[in-house]
């Protein structure tokens, strides 16, 4: 079961470049186009998902901070605001990444 | 990009969209500036008004954040907001395009704040005493040399991924939330949905006149506002790490001189 799961994961991940490869491809980037944006959705796609598990533990935690201290509630906010921008460029750089794969010259065909 | 992407109606030929558009955000902030000052009176009516409430929310941010001391970066750092914040929300008008949703005009703003607080360290407490920062907290003594040499690459390093991930914050979430109005805008328009309802086939009629009625709800009721919140938000966090990165250069300065 788990073999034959493996097998056709590696063989929808190589169809693009096999498909690519029987072509010829002449100009471009070649073989490396179809991977990079495989690439891309799978790396943005556990980027934004552990961002979103980090970002939930931290708002959770200011929520509480929050409900206990109202009067508070503000400088925790702001607190919590910039500690947010922290984690989420972590999923930016991703994202920029992600972006660079799908548009930069060179490794795509356009 | 271009795929998915009209380019902006206005284009100077020769020119990059950002510069022609960085230049159209100078305007603007430039004429308003210049209305607003150019009858001060006591009583403040219309633009004055409204940039005094603007800069009033600068000042009790920075007294809030950095003391009273800050209050002199005031100019550096609403410079800084009002830039971002107009031209992050200049690249939701269709037909605009967006500064600060080029890679170089965000990292034009992340050395301007990288420099100036290098500068107001060094200013502040001196070039020796300031690198001696780059040492770590430890106190100098021979058995801790090693270890101070060692910190050096460690505190350049992160030194240096300040503006990195300035620059690539605020790129990133502006060219993202620009990609994602483009993609729906595509799947909107006349080439897209909307125009499926207007080709007079029932099945485009039906599918495509729901479809395209959707899309206009989640757009004009999510997407913008969101994109709003966000723009208001990332030229907030921009302002706000300048200066925590500016006061953290200045209290060093305060704790080194406790020490002797």
């Amino acid at each position: 079961m788990r073999r034959s799961l493996i097998l056709g994961g590696l063989s929808v991940l190589g169809f693009p470049g096999m498909a690519l490869a029987a072509e010829g491809a002449p100009a471009g980037g070649g073989w490396i186009g179809p991977f990079a944006v495989i690439a891309a959705g799978i790396g943005m796609a556990i980027a934004a998902g552990l961002c979103g598990l980090g970002q939930g533990r931290a708002v959770a935690a200011a929520v509480d901070a929050m409900a206990r201290q109202p009067a508070a509630a503000e400088r925790i906010q702001t607190a919590m605001i910039i500690g947010l921008a922290l984690i989420e460029s972590l999923a930016i750089y991703t994202l920029v990444i992600a972006l660079i794969l799908l548009f930069v010259k060179g490794i795509q065909f356009s | 990009m271009e795929a998915i992407e009209h380019p902006p109606i206005f284009r100077l030929p020769g020119i990059p969209d950002h510069v022609t558009y960085t230049w159209l955000v100078m305007i603007i902030l430039a004429a308003l500036a210049f209305v607003a000052s150019r009858n001060v009176q006591l009583v403040p009516r219309g633009a004055q008004n409204i940039l005094e409430v603007v800069l009033e929310q600068f000042i009790q941010l920075i007294d809030d954040v950095m003391g009273h001391e800050g209050r002199r970066y005031l100019p550096l750092i609403a410079t800084l907001g009002l830039f971002i914040l107009v031209g992050n929300l200049m690249s939701l008008v269709p037909g605009l395009s967006g500064p600060t949703t080029n890679l170089n005009t965000t990292a034009a703003c992340a050395l301007v704040t990288f420099f100036a607080y290098h500068y107001i360290g060094v200013r502040k407490q001196g070039a020796v005493s300031y690198l001696n920062h780059f040492t770590g907290p430890m106190p100098w003594s021979l058995g801790m040399i090693p270890i101070k040499l060692l910190m050096i690459p460690i505190e350049v390093i992160s030194q240096l991924g300040r503006p990195l991930s300035l620059t690539l914050r605020l790129f990133g979430n502006m060219i993202g939330g620009h990609i994602l109005l483009a993609v729906i805008f595509l799947l909107m328009g006349l080439d897209g949905l909307i125009g499926w309802a207007l080709s007079g086939s029932v099945a485009g009629a039906v599918v495509g006149g729901i479809g395209g009625a959707i899309t206009i709800v989640f757009t004009v009721g999510f997407l913008y506002p969101l994109k709003i919140l966000v723009s208001f938000l990332q030229a907030f966090i921009f302002v706000m790490l300048t200066m925590l990165y500016i006061s953290g250069a200045m209290e060093e300065a305060e704790h080194h001189a406790e020490h002797h």
